[in-house]
């Protein structure tokens, strides 16, 4: 069958979300607002110290106050241990505590309030350990050993890492260890023209979504569990709670609910394993909410980073070399994030062709709140460091530092700094479109400064997509999908791209979240994943529907279904003859063929090769009196493929930039002993209305993306590399680098003071 | 426990309170009016963000008793039926929400704003919407759709 539709009529128009009405009315349910019959609530006593073993615990008091329906403790719960690829989160702290707000007993009541006062009623005898806060120390021979017994590890862990990795190797707590060598990089740097070296630390900053983790959990007489939870990917989700409580995956059923932000943080089961155990004692559903306190001090915040970058330039400014050493403080469990090590450790040599290259990864156990995953995990961090690495060195040599960026960029073909093949890059392009619409050569006045920062990364191909179709008696479409929207706009996406597949309009589809038992595997959110590889089966699934449409068209008009033609407004025409969709549906509903079903499914086999390009810009304005930076304006441009919806694309680039804005200008997690002291919301400084600068966003459409309909990713292009571009405007501006994020008066003013005494 | 007696969306409401009970937890757990979100608590994200009598409030800092007497609107009573408010219809058509969690807050103070000065300039809007965070947006649609919404009533 011949599709007789040249042009798109429903990808790439701005059309209204699925999700909106629900949304702006306030319908949309979030696991916070679901309520069962008996439901009652958990709250848990967390531990008060870094380190500390558990001498004893005394709940008589709380198990008698009134309304207390369970209390359960490191002894009533299993040794099942948790984690996505380390498996080393307790239920509940057993022996020791390991950080600040360690999980060490819990309580379900019939209500908060009550809950909260039988935690009060707990006695926990601690004998406080030696303890260890940052990954430097941790790793020195003799250090406090944050875990001491084995921590089993997924077997799968070296998939899709292309270096030398070594789970829990023979150094201090170290959870893994990474070694890329791509080429001969002492050779090169032996050789090179002029070599660099500096040093950067990124701390920790929180996702900062603004719904905080909920669970729900009811056990039916049946067996039957039920989940109601903000988890971005249901099905992965569900197989660990079925491993870690020991109950096949068939008796567990995870419920749709809207997200409330995701931003990586919510991949984990984080209290839902306790809450289960909560909802077994007592015999009731329960519900659990962190507060803001627990979220800010004891979720799963973005790794701190440090790392160290020696380079070389040959005579003509290209790199020769680079060799990298990054150590992420993972905190106290290394279980949250699905992988051995943070995945930005690809982003070391950054978007430049850089012939040699070697870099150490390690991920270090520390007392300190437990690490997760957040947005392109590992790269802002790397990000920060590779592009002020690469403007200072731009600067030492007396080189604009757009130029020696364009210079140095990767380029059609090219192999990135580890050895992976790029094509349909536009890197150039790109920087020159941004630096020509920012008017990067225009005069700048006195201590008004500008800064660059790029960035390239491929659209997540991996992992196993599903998505059902059906389709009924009146030609309506229903989309079932497995996978959360956790607020990007997936789920209309899905439906825009369905709609364009089978000629429909979009007011034609209806998109979906199945449960977890009601739909098969998907994967879920995450490294831009979702169009891209969604979308290919979402692409598999109309091929199937439209062969089926083709077969039934050809049976109603009495010919082969080859000689079917799909026209356009979705009518079938055969020599002559011709019905529409509608017709053609209501006749196979008289005879039993309707609705139509079919699903497909994508399970990317390859790494991607099509990547995306981001060119960040910012201007600044410094004052020299106190050190205050003014950010004056931003211009984004990127390389991008085919875009679905404007609205939600752009939501995208706008929503990450200013993600970005957080960590270079106010975010980050303050410690003090090991505990998180930001913790609540004013001390800790999400960026808001007031924060944001004129922004100018530059588009370069391609046709090359590798999702349906050339589609590329963008929801991870503008949230990594532009905290770089702010510090490098500031030196620009008034000559102070900044190596450490985030961007202080009291740093920048330091910074002017050495610079007036060394003068 | 006092006697509460108020008008929520419009209806009157006479219940029964804890006098700590917040005004929160009245709205989402005694009134099943769940489209109010709480999130940081402190009064500082503005998602709980309420109209009593016309004024936006953070409802996890109020008690319900603060709202005894009063007229109460919440996301629930924005739209007249079926019928959006165009505050709501901007929202929409400008992309002014992604996972939608702080939307109710953020429409609500906007419509305050809006009774309050009906064509603020795009600075008045960024000063009034600074006590509503949101996470996904990075707020230039949210601006664009009060403005909108603005330029359209």
């Amino acid at each position: 069958m011949a599709t007789a539709s040249p042009t798109r009529k429903v990808v790439g128009q701005p059309v209204k979300r699925v999700d909106g009405i629900a949304k702006v009315t306030g319908r949309a349910v979030y696991a916070g607002d679901v309520e069962v019959p008996g439901m009652i609530f958990g709250r848990c006593l967390r531990s008060p110290h870094p380190s500390a073993r558990i001498v004893s615990i005394d709940v008589r008091r709380a198990r008698a106050l009134s309304g207390v329906q369970a209390v359960l403790t490191g002894a009533d719960v299993p040794d099942a241990r948790y984690g996505r690829m380390c498996k080393d989160i307790p239920i509940l702290a057993k022996d020791v505590a390991r950080f600040v707000g360690d999980k060490v007993a819990a309580v379900a009541a019939d209500s908060v309030a009550i809950a909260e006062t039988a935690l009060e009623l707990i006695d926990v005898a601690y004998e406080e350990l030696p303890a260890v806060f940052s990954a430097e120390h941790a790793i020195r021979q003799g250090a406090p050993v944050v875990h001491r017994e084995p921590v089993e590890v997924f077997p799968n862990a070296a998939v899709g890492i292309h270096g030398e990795l070594r789970m829990y190797p023979p150094i201090p707590n170290v959870i893994s260890q990474l070694i890329v060598k791509h080429g001969d990089v002492a050779g090169a740097l032996a050789g090179a023209h002029k070599v660099f070296a500096h040093s950067f630390a990124v701390p920790s900053v929180h996702q900062g979504y603004i719904e905080p983790h909920t669970c729900l959990v009811a056990v039916g007489a049946d067996g039957l569990i039920d989940l109601w939870i903000a988890n971005k990917g249901p099905h992965i989700a569900r197989a660990h709670m079925a491993a870690t409580i020991g109950v096949p995956e068939s008796r567990i059923r995870f419920n749709p609910v809207t997200i409330g932000g995701d931003f990586g943080g919510k991949g984990s089961l984080m209290d839902a394993l306790l809450c289960y155990y909560l909802a077994l004692a007592s015999r009731r559903p329960v519900k659990m909410v962190m507060n803001s306190f627990e979220e800010l001090t004891a979720a799963n915040p973005r790794h701190a980073a440090s790392i160290t970058l020696r380079s070389g330039l040959d005579r003509d400014a290209k790199l020769v070399g680079i060799d990298a050493r990054v150590m992420f403080n993972a905190g106290a469990y290394a279980g949250f994030v699905p992988v051995p090590t943070l995945h930005g450790y690809s982003e070391l040599g950054g978007a430049y062709r850089v012939p040699n290259c070697a870099i150490e990864v390690l991920r270090v156990y520390t007392n300190t709140v437990p690490c997760g995953h957040m947005r392109s995990p590992g790269s802002p961090q790397i990000s920060f460091a590779v592009e002020s690495h690469i403007d200072m060195m731009a600067h030492e040599i007396g080189l604009d530092p757009v130029e020696l960026r364009r210079r140095n960029a990767i380029a059609e073909g090219d192999l990135t700094p580890l050895g992976a093949r790029r094509r349909h890059l536009r890197c150039r392009e790109t920087i020159d479109a941004g630096a020509r619409a920012f008017g990067w050569d225009k005069p700048r006045a006195p201590d008004i400064g500008r800064g660059i920062s790029i960035y390239e990364h491929p659209p997540g191909a991996f992992g196993k997509s599903t998505v059902a179709l059906t389709m009924g008696a009146n030609g309506r479409v229903t989309v079932t999908l497995g996978s959360p929207d956790t607020g990007t706009g997936f789920h209309t996406i899905a439906g825009q791209l369905v709609a364009e597949h089978l000629g429909l309009s979009f007011a034609e589809v209806e998109v979906e979240q199945g449960d977890t038992l009601s739909t098969d595997f998907e994967a879920g959110a995450s490294g831009m994943r979702l169009t891209t590889t969604a979308g290919q089966a979402i692409a598999a699934a109309a091929e199937k529907m439209k062969q089926a449409l083709a077969a039934l068209a050809a049976e109603r008009l009495n010919c082969a279904p080859a000689d079917v033609r799909m026209e356009e407004g979705g009518s079938f025409a055969a020599s002559g003859t011709r019905i529409d969709l509608r017709g053609l549906m209501s006749w196979a509903a008289a005879r039993g063929k309707a609705p139509l079903s079919c699903k497909g499914e994508n399970t990317p086999n390859r790494p991607n090769d099509l990547t995306s390009f981001a060119a960040h810009f910012a201007e600044v304005a410094v004052d020299r009196e106190t050190g205050q930076v003014r950010l004056r304006r931003l211009l984004t441009a990127h390389d991008i493929g085919t875009i679905v919806n404007p609205l939600t694309h752009q939501g995208q680039i706008e929503g990450g930039l200013i993600q970005a804005l957080g960590q270079a200008m106010s975010e980050r997690v303050v410690l003090k002993n090991g505990a998180v002291i930001t913790a609540h919301l004013g001390d800790y400084k999400l960026p808001t209305t007031m924060d944001i600068p004129e922004l100018e966003t530059v588009l370069l459409p391609g046709d090359s993306g590798s999702g349906p309909f050339a589609t590329t990713a963008i929801g991870e292009m503008s949230n990594v590399a532009l905290p770089a571009a702010i510090t490098n405007a500031v030196f620009d501006a008034v000559g102070v680098r900044l190596s450490e994020l985030p961007i202080s008066a009291e740093q920048v003013l330091a910074g002017l003071g050495t610079k007036a005494r060394a003068a | 426990m006092r006697t509460v007696k108020l008008t929520v969306n419009g209806k009157p409401v006479t219940r029964e309170v804890a006098d700590n009970r917040l005004l929160v937890e009245f709205l989402r757990e005694d009134l099943k009016l769940t489209g109010t979100k709480e999130s940081c608590g402190v009064g500082v994200c503005g998602a709980c963000t309420v109209l009593l009598d016309g004024k936006p409030i953070s409802s996890c800092l109020a008690l319900a008793v603060h709202a005894d007497g009063g007229k109460l609107i919440t996301i629930e009573g924005v739209a007249e039926g079926d019928r959006l408010h165009p505050l709501q219809e901007a929202f929409l058509a400008h992309g002014g929400y992604q996972c939608g969690i702080c939307t109710p807050g953020q429409i609500l103070a906007a419509k305050a704003l809006l009774e309050a000065n009906p064509r603020p300039t795009k600075a008045e809007i960024q000063h009034w919407m600074m006590g509503n965070l949101c996470r996904c947006t990075g707020y230039y649609k949210i601006i664009e759709s009060i403005a909108a919404a603005a330029g359209a009533e």
